[in-house]
């Protein structure tokens, strides 16, 4: 346990990565979008925009780059591959936790201000983030986890096997991911799926979103074991 | 005593390549080894398979008793500084703070005073610093670290003279206060000679030599002078190597000469000369090499 503590830390040697990193992309996605909206001429009624999708591709790069970058060193100091897993998932997970409070509490923040006086949408995404304070921090805590631990199976995977490996495990996940279109497609049943999404609440696609992390997590946890350096 | 680094019929293959091949070592606590070779004669991959980066093929390998593979208790005890070591993209300062969070004898103190004498840059980002500078970092942390068992793969690449005198200085210096297993390869035989207690030589995946070095170093002489009183002295003894020019001849004879050889050689009027750790190991090495052909070359003429 100690040493998943010491690992945690020595991630957070190097602030940019964990700390800096995200809000600043998050900051300046955040100006960008007020001062387009500020400035749109004819603009009525609520505006939404995409933009929040910005913190979490900046967590997937920051998962890999967590395990790509810092893995050989830790490695030469006596860490072992499973702790050196074990402690990043761990900061992962208290990270995603304390990053979807601080998107909570912005999300609160923007709500009160009626989207900080301009009608704007950042924080709250309609479906998603659009519930009680507690569900938007526990659905933001899964997602942000997610992109975590899917960003640090990418930096396993890249390296153990390389740029080939990297991209032929993207192959698979989008081969799987057009396996399952062509299988519904096959079965001719979009009105099932229509059904499912419909009906799936905000709850469900967090349990789901949830079981999803765990399996990336065991995963990368699988991977890393018989990685070189 | 429990070998602080041991391995058995330890063998690591690439795909078409024998990387190690049945390599048995056994290395005591507390000693300084060198583990010479040339490029790639499968120094870093035994290094990395005792370090647990690396698994091997067949055979076992053990550090303080145990795998070293993914074993928290041994791994705690022991450091392993590439010449190539890849650090994240992040300044000085930090990688030996990082290394200092994980080494319970860690020295502060030591730490220090070798930045200072190698003038790393604390503020400097790794990947800016020149090769030597690398080294040293590598060297710092290495040293800093006081781990039980270290292990140094050519750990001075780019640096210069007196940064690699020094490096040899501090070594010594502390691990006579703080004794532990220290594993370090080098092409740099005989600069690093005076530092090693045993010598190992590995050549194409196999020990060809495993010697203390004390024994080494009167291993073999070199004998020169008239060639009839090199045949003279000479008869009888096991000869490396000889070389003739005109009716001048030396030979390099095996096993140590006690004074008798001495005076018989002065009376021959022979120069004697010891070889360096460096000759010694590039023959050793060379007679690895040449074994193969030399077979073949009884064979046809039998």
């Amino acid at each position: 346990m100690s040493t998943w503590i010491k690992v945690a830390r020595y991630q957070l040697t190097d602030r940019y990565v964990f700390l800096i990193s995200p809000w600043l992309i998050l900051t300046l996605d955040f100006l960008i979008n007020v001062g387009i909206v500020a400035n749109y001429p004819g603009r009525q009624g609520q505006v939404y925009v995409g933009a929040l999708s910005a913190i979490y591709i900046v967590l997937l790069t920051t998962g890999a780059l967590a395990i790509a970058r810092q893995l050989p060193f830790a490695l030469a100091l006596g860490v072992s591959r499973r702790s050196f897993y074990a402690g990043t998932a761990l900061l992962a997970l208290a990270v995603a936790a304390v990053y979807g409070l601080v998107l909570t509490l912005l999300q609160l923040i923007e709500r009160g201000t009626g989207g900080w006086g301009l009608k704007l949408h950042f924080f709250r995404v309609p479906y998603l983030l659009a519930g009680p304070w507690y569900l938007s921090w526990l659905t933001s805590f899964v997602g942000l986890a997610l992109a975590l631990a899917w960003g640090m199976w990418f930096g396993i995977v890249h390296r153990r096997w390389g740029l080939v490996g990297l991209l032929s495990f993207i192959a698979v996940q989008a081969l799987a991911l057009t396996a399952v279109l062509l299988i519904i497609a096959g079965a001719d049943d979009w009105h099932g799926v229509a059904r499912f999404f419909t009906t799936l609440t905000i709850e469900g696609l967090t349990g789901l979103l949830a079981a999803l992390t765990v399996a990336l997590l065991g995963g990368g946890y699988a991977t890393v074991r018989r990685l070189t350096v | 005593m429990t070998p602080a680094i041991s391995a058995a019929g330890l063998t690591r293959r690439y795909r078409d390549q024998l990387a190690l091949d049945q390599v048995t070592l056994d290395l005591q606590p507390g000693s300084i080894t060198g583990l010479l070779g040339r490029n790639g004669a499968g120094k870093t991959t035994l290094m990395r398979i005792v370090a647990g980066h690396e698994f091997a093929s067949a055979g076992t390998v053990t550090v303080l008793g145990a795998s070293p593979a993914e074993n928290e208790t041994v791994l705690r005890q022991m450091i392993f500084i590439r010449e190539d070591q890849s650090y994240p993209d992040f300044k000085v300062r930090y990688a030996v703070q990082a290394a200092s969070l994980f080494y319970p004898n860690w020295s502060h103190e030591l730490a220090g005073a070798l930045i200072e004498e190698f003038n790393l840059p604390l503020n400097r980002r790794i990947r800016k610093l020149s090769r030597g500078m690398r080294s040293a970092l590598g060297i710092v942390i290495g040293l800093a670290a006081r781990a039980e068992v270290t292990l140094f793969d050519e750990p001075y690449a780019g640096l210069d003279p007196v940064a690699r005198e020094l490096f040899y200085d501090r070594l010594l210096a502390d691990y006579a206060e703080h004794p532990r297993t220290v594993l370090l390869s080098t092409h740099l035989i005989d600069e690093a000679a005076g530092l090693f207690e045993r010598v190992v030589v590995i050549d194409r995946g196999r020990i060809v030599l495993n010697m203390a070095a004390d024994d080494l170093r009167g291993a073999a002489t070199s004998i020169s002078g008239p060639a009839i009183a090199v045949a003279e002295f000479t008869g009888g003894r096991s000869v490396w190597d000889r070389r003739r020019i005109a009716s001048q001849e030396s030979a390099v004879v095996a096993g140590a000469l006690d004074e008798t050889d001495r005076a018989r050689a002065a009376a021959l009027h022979l120069r004697l000369e010891p070889l360096t750790l460096q000759q010694v190991v590039v023959r050793a090495a060379g007679a690895s090499m040449a074994s193969p052909a030399e077979k073949n070359a009884e064979r046809t003429s039998a």
